[in-house]
C-alpha cells in the first residue's frame, strides 16, 4: 500500500467568508503530518475539504498524481481516507458494535446482521486500546453509558474499521488521558511501519513534536510553512503562525491604568473552580477592568463564563466583592448585576420568532409592574437601540428580520437595559461584520471607562491582544498563562494556547 | 413586494361571519328576519363560550412551546362538573365554593402534568393522556354510587340568562368577553405572560435571560388545569344535568380552536383572540351541520377539514413573510 494526497491552492469560501485561500498540503504514505495553526487558520476547513464534508471551491486534490473530486465523505471512504471528527459523530442509543459497524454490518443470508461477527470484529478492534479502557467494555454497550474518553476512542476505532490509508485525526487526543494518548501514538506509530498516513492536528505542541514527521502551518486560510519537523523548533513554528503584516487598530482604554487598577477593588474573585472541563482555575478580576480570556477552542472557556453566570454546576469559590457566592441559577447572577453574552446567539441569545422589544425587554420585564408599562419599555428599548445604532424597521418586527451584525446588538442589548456592573462574554464578535466589530469595540471600551467589569472570550487572538488590558490563556482546563503589559502579544498568546509553557509568564 | 396579511384571528373571524351569513340561506335559515338572525348569531356565541373557556388552557400549555398539550382538559371539565354538581345540590349558598372547588381541584391535577412534564421528563402528550386516565378512572369511582345533586338556580340565572331581560345578550356571553379581556392583560400585559411565549420559543435563551423556566411551565399547567376546571363548572352550569362523557367532546374541537385562531402548535406565537374566534368558527360549523342534519360522521370530517386548511394557510403566510 503506497499512496500520496496532495491538496494544491485549495480555496473554500463560506458566504462572503474566505476560509481557505491557498492551503497546500501533501502527504504520503508511511508519513505523519502535522496540521498547525491558530483558531480560525482552516485546519477544520482543510481537513473536511479531504474528507468531502464539504466541496472545495479552487484549487485541486491529486491522488497518486491523478486528479480526484471527494464530493462526500463516502467517496473518501472509498478512497480510503477516514477522519476522526472533534464533534463526535456517534448516535448515544445504538451500542459500541452498532456505531462502528453502521451501514457496513457484517451480514447473513436475507440481509440479516450477523451478530456474532459483528461483536467479535468490535471486540477486536477494542483490544487494540486494551488496558486503557474500563475492564468489562462489551461491544453491546450503548454509547449514551461512556464516558467522554471512552466516546473518542469509539470515533478513533470507527475511523479505522474502514481500514483506510489515510487517517486525519482533529484533535482527537483532547478528551484522552496520558495512558490512552500513549496507546494511541503506539498505534499510529504501527499505522506508519504498515505503510498508512496520519494527518495529525492538535492544541498540544508537544504531542506534535513527539508523533509528526513533517508539518504544515495555516495562517488565515494559506499554507504559509512546510517542512520536516526536526529542522524547526516550537518558536519557530509559532512565529509561522502570527501573521506580521497585519495591523489591527485598537484603541485601548487603559493602557496606563494597569497601575490605576492596583488601587480599585476586587469585583470578581474565582477560586480553584472546577467543572467538567475546567481543572482549578483562579483569578481576579478589578472593577473596571476588561480582562480576556484566551486560548484555543473548547479549553474550558465556555464553563468558566457559565459557571460564573450559574447555568452549569461547579466546585470552588467565587467571590463578587468579596462576598462568597454560588448561584444555581441564572436569574440570581442577573440580580447580581451580572449580565452573559452567550456565544450562539440563535441558539442562546435570541427568541428568533418574537420582537426586537420582546428580545431586549426579556430579563428585564419585572421592572415594568402590571399591567405591564409598554409605553416605557418601547422608550427605554429605543434608547437601546440608538445607542447600539441598532439598525431596523421598527421595534415590533421580528428578530428573524435583522442583520446577524444587528441580532447580535440586540443579544448586548438586552442587558444594556439593566445597567449590570459585569459582563460576561462569550465571543460575542463571532460572525459578525467588520463594522459592527469596530462599534463592539468601542462599546466595550466605554463600558470599561463607566467602571464596569468585564471578562471577555474571544477566539480572535488579534481582539484579545488590542482591547483586554489582560488575558488569561486557557489550555485543557487551566490558566495556562496570564499576559499583560508588555508580555501581552499575539506571539505569547499563541504559545500559551499551543501549551508552550516558555512563552509567557506561566 | 406587497405583502397580503391578514392575521389569524380576524381570518378566522371574518370565515365566522361569512359562513354565518351563508347559512341564512340554508331553507330553514334566518333569511331577512334580522331579529332571527341575532337570536341565532347571539345563541351560537353562548353555546362557542364554554368551548372557548376550556381552549384558553389549551392555549397556555400550547403556547409554551416544546411539545405542550393538554389531553386531560376533558376529562378535568367532567370531574369538576360533576363536583360542582355534587357541591351545589340545589343550593345558591354553596356556588361560591362549588366555584373554588373547581378551579383548585383543576390546578392540581394541571400541577401534576406540570411536575411529570418538568421533573419526570415525560412528554406532555404522554403526561396529560395518561392523567385523563387516571382523572376518567376517578369520575368513574365517584359515579358508582350514582350522584345526586342539582344544579342552583342562581348557576343558571348567571350563565344562561341575560342580565336583563331589554338586553337580550346571556350574561355567559358578558362573562367570556371580560374573561378573553382577562387572559388578553395574562398574556399581554404581565410579565409571566412574555415569559410564556418566551419558554414558547427558545427555553435556553429565557433560563440564559433569568426566566425562571421550571416555575413558569409549572405555572402554565397549573394555570390551564384551573381553566379546564372553570370550564367545567360553567358547563354543568349551562346544561343543569351531568354524565360520564359530559367533558371528552370539548377536548379535540379545545386543540383544533387554538390552531384555527392561528396559534402556532410548536409554542411561542399566538393569541386569546385567535383562540375564541377559532371556538366561534367550531361551534358555528357544529351548529350548522346540526341544523342541515348532517351525521355525526359528515361533521368530524368538516371540523378535521376546516382545521387542516385553516392551518396550511397560516403556514402559507409565514412562509411567504419569512
Amino acid at each position: 500500500m503506497s499512496a500520496a494526497l496532495s491538496a494544491q491552492h485549495v480555496v473554500k469560501r463560506y458566504g462572503g467568508v474566505v476560509a481557505l485561500s491557498d492551503a497546500n498540503l501533501d502527504i504520503h504514505s508511511g508519513e505523519i503530518l502535522a496540521l498547525i495553526g491558530a483558531n480560525g487558520s482552516g485546519k477544520s476547513t482543510i481537513s473536511k475539504v479531504i474528507n468531502g464534508v464539504v466541496d472545495l471551491d479552487g484549487g485541486q486534490l491529486l491522488l497518486d498524481g491523478k486528479l480526484v473530486r471527494i464530493t462526500s465523505p463516502q467517496v473518501a471512504k472509498h478512497l480510503g481516507i477516514s477522519t476522526v471528527f472533534q464533534e463526535l459523530s456517534l448516535i448515544p442509543q445504538m451500542s459500541i458494535a452498532d456505531n462502528i459497524w453502521l451501514t457496513r454490518e457484517p451480514l447473513k443470508s436475507f440481509k440479516v446482521i450477523n451478530r456474532k461477527l459483528l461483536n467479535q470484529k468490535t471486540e477486536e478492534l477494542l483490544s487494540l486500546f486494551d488496558g486503557t479502557l474500563r475492564t468489562k467494555f462489551k461491544p453491546d454497550l450503548p454509547v449514551s453509558a461512556l464516558s467522554p474518553d471512552e466516546k473518542q476512542i469509539i470515533e478513533i476505532l470507527k475511523a479505522i474499521s474502514i481500514d483506510p490509508w489515510l487517517i486525519i485525526l482533529d484533535e482527537a487526543t483532547a478528551s484522552l488521558d496520558n495512558r490512552q494518548v500513549e496507546r494511541l501514538f503506539e498505534l499510529v506509530r504501527q499505522w506508519k511501519a504498515k505503510g498508512k498516513a496520519v494527518i495529525f492536528i492538535s492544541h498540544r505542541m508537544e504531542e506534535i513534536f513527539r508523533i509528526a514527521d513533517r508539518f504544515s502551518v495555516l495562517r488565515n486560510g494559506k499554507t504559509v510553512g512546510e517542512g520536516d519537523i526536526k529542522d524547526i523548533t516550537e518558536k519557530e513554528l509559532i512565529q509561522l503562525m502570527i501573521e506580521r503584516e497585519n495591523v489591527v487598530q485598537f484603541t485601548k482604554v487603559s493602557a496606563e491604568s494597569e497601575s490605576q487598577s492596583r488601587t480599585k477593588s476586587v469585583y470578581l474573585e474565582v477560586e480553584n473552580l472546577q467543572t467538567e472541563t475546567l481543572h482549578g482555575v483562579s483569578f481576579r478580576v478589578h472593577e473596571g477592568e476588561l480582562v480576556g480570556v484566551g486560548g484555543l477552542r473548547g479549553q474550558g472557556q465556555r464553563d468558566l463564563l457559565l459557571s460564573i453566570f450559574g447555568d452549569i454546576p461547579f466546585h470552588g469559590n467565587i467571590k463578587i466583592k468579596g462576598q462568597s457566592i454560588h448561584f444555581h441559577h441564572p436569574k440570581d447572577a442577573i440580580k447580581h448585576g451580572i449580565a452573559l453574552v452567550p456565544g450562539e446567539r440563535a441558539r442562546e441569545g435570541l427568541l428568533y420568532i418574537r420582537t426586537v422589544l420582546e428580545n431586549l425587554l426579556l430579563p428585564s420585564w419585572n421592572k415594568y409592574g402590571f399591567p405591564l408599562k409598554i409605553r416605557k419599555a418601547k422608550e427605554d428599548a429605543a434608547r437601546v437601540g440608538d445607542r447600539l445604532n441598532l439598525v431596523m424597521a421598527s421595534l415590533m418586527d421580528p428578530v428573524s428580520s435583522l442583520s446577524g451584525g444587528n441580532a447580535q446588538k440586540v443579544v448586548i442589548g438586552k442587558w444594556l437595559l439593566r445597567n449590570p456592573q459585569c459582563y460576561l462574554l462569550d465571543d460575542p464578535t463571532k460572525g459578525v461584520d467588520v463594522n459592527t466589530k469596530a462599534e463592539f469595540y468601542a462599546l466595550l471600551t466605554n463600558l470599561s471607562k463607566e467602571g464596569k467589569t468585564i471578562l471577555f472570550y474571544s477566539s480572535d487572538d488579534d481582539e484579545l491582544v488590542g482591547l483586554c488590558d489582560r488575558v488569561l490563556v486557557l489550555h485543557d482546563g487551566i490558566i495556562r498563562a496570564e499576559l499583560k503589559g508588555r508580555t501581552l502579544t499575539k506571539e505569547n498568546l499563541i504559545a500559551a494556547s499551543l501549551g508552550v509553557s516558555n512563552g509567557g509568564e506561566a | 413586494m406587497k405583502r397580503f396579511y391578514i392575521s389569524p384571528p380576524v381570518a378566522a373571524l371574518i370565515l365566522a361571519v361569512v359562513l354565518f351569513l351563508l347559512s341564512g340561506l340554508l331553507p330553514n335559515g334566518f333569511g331577512k328576519d334580522i331579529h332571527v338572525a341575532f337570536a341565532q348569531a347571539t345563541n351560537i356565541v353562548r353555546l362557542s363560550v364554554f368551548l372557548g373557556v376550556i381552549a384558553a388552557g389549551q392555549t397556555l400549555v400550547i403556547l409554551s412551546g416544546y411539545e405542550g398539550i393538554d389531553l386531560s382538559a376533558g376529562s378535568i371539565v367532567t370531574l369538576t362538573a360533576i363536583l360542582t354538581y355534587v357541591t351545589v345540590n340545589g343550593r345558591d349558598d354553596k356556588v361560591l365554593s362549588a366555584f373554588l372547588i373547581s378551579l383548585i381541584v383543576g390546578a392540581i391535577i394541571g400541577l401534576l402534568n406540570g411536575l411529570g412534564i418538568t421533573f419526570l421528563k415525560i412528554s406532555p402528550f404522554v403526561m396529560t393522556l395518561g392523567m385523563s386516565g387516571v382523572v376518567t378512572g376517578l369520575i368513574i369511582i365517584i359515579n358508582h354510587g350514582n350522584v345526586s345533586g342539582k344544579v342552583a338556580p342562581i348557576m343558571t340565572r348567571l350563565i344562561a340568562r341575560p342580565l336583563t331581560p331589554k338586553i337580550p345578550i346571556p350574561n355567559a356571553i358578558i362573562i367570556w368577553v371580560i374573561f378573553g379581556i382577562l387572559m388578553w392583560l395574562l398574556l399581554e400585559r404581565t410579565a409571566f405572560g412574555k415569559h410564556i411565549f418566551a419558554i414558547g420559543v427558545n427555553r435556553i435563551t429565557s433560563r440564559l435571560s433569568g426566566v425562571n423556566v421550571t416555575a413558569v411551565n409549572l405555572a402554565v399547567y397549573s394555570l390551564a388545569g384551573a381553566l379546564a376546571g372553570f370550564g367545567g363548572f360553567l358547563v354543568v352550569g349551562n346544561t343543569g344535568v351531568v354524565f360520564i362523557a359530559l367533558g371528552q367532546p370539548f377536548l379535540f374541537p379545545s386543540i383544533a380552536a387554538v390552531a384555527v385562531g392561528g396559534t402556532l402548535l410548536s409554542g411561542g406565537k399566538g393569541s386569546y383572540w385567535g383562540t375564541m374566534a377559532g371556538a366561534i368558527v367550531l361551534t358555528l360549523i357544529t351548529s350548522l351541520l346540526t341544523t342541515m342534519q348532517i351525521p355525526d360522521s359528515i361533521r368530524r370530517m368538516v371540523l378535521g377539514a376546516t382545521l387542516l386548511v385553516m392551518i396550511s394557510i397560516y403556514g402559507r403566510q409565514r412562509g411567504f413573510r419569512q
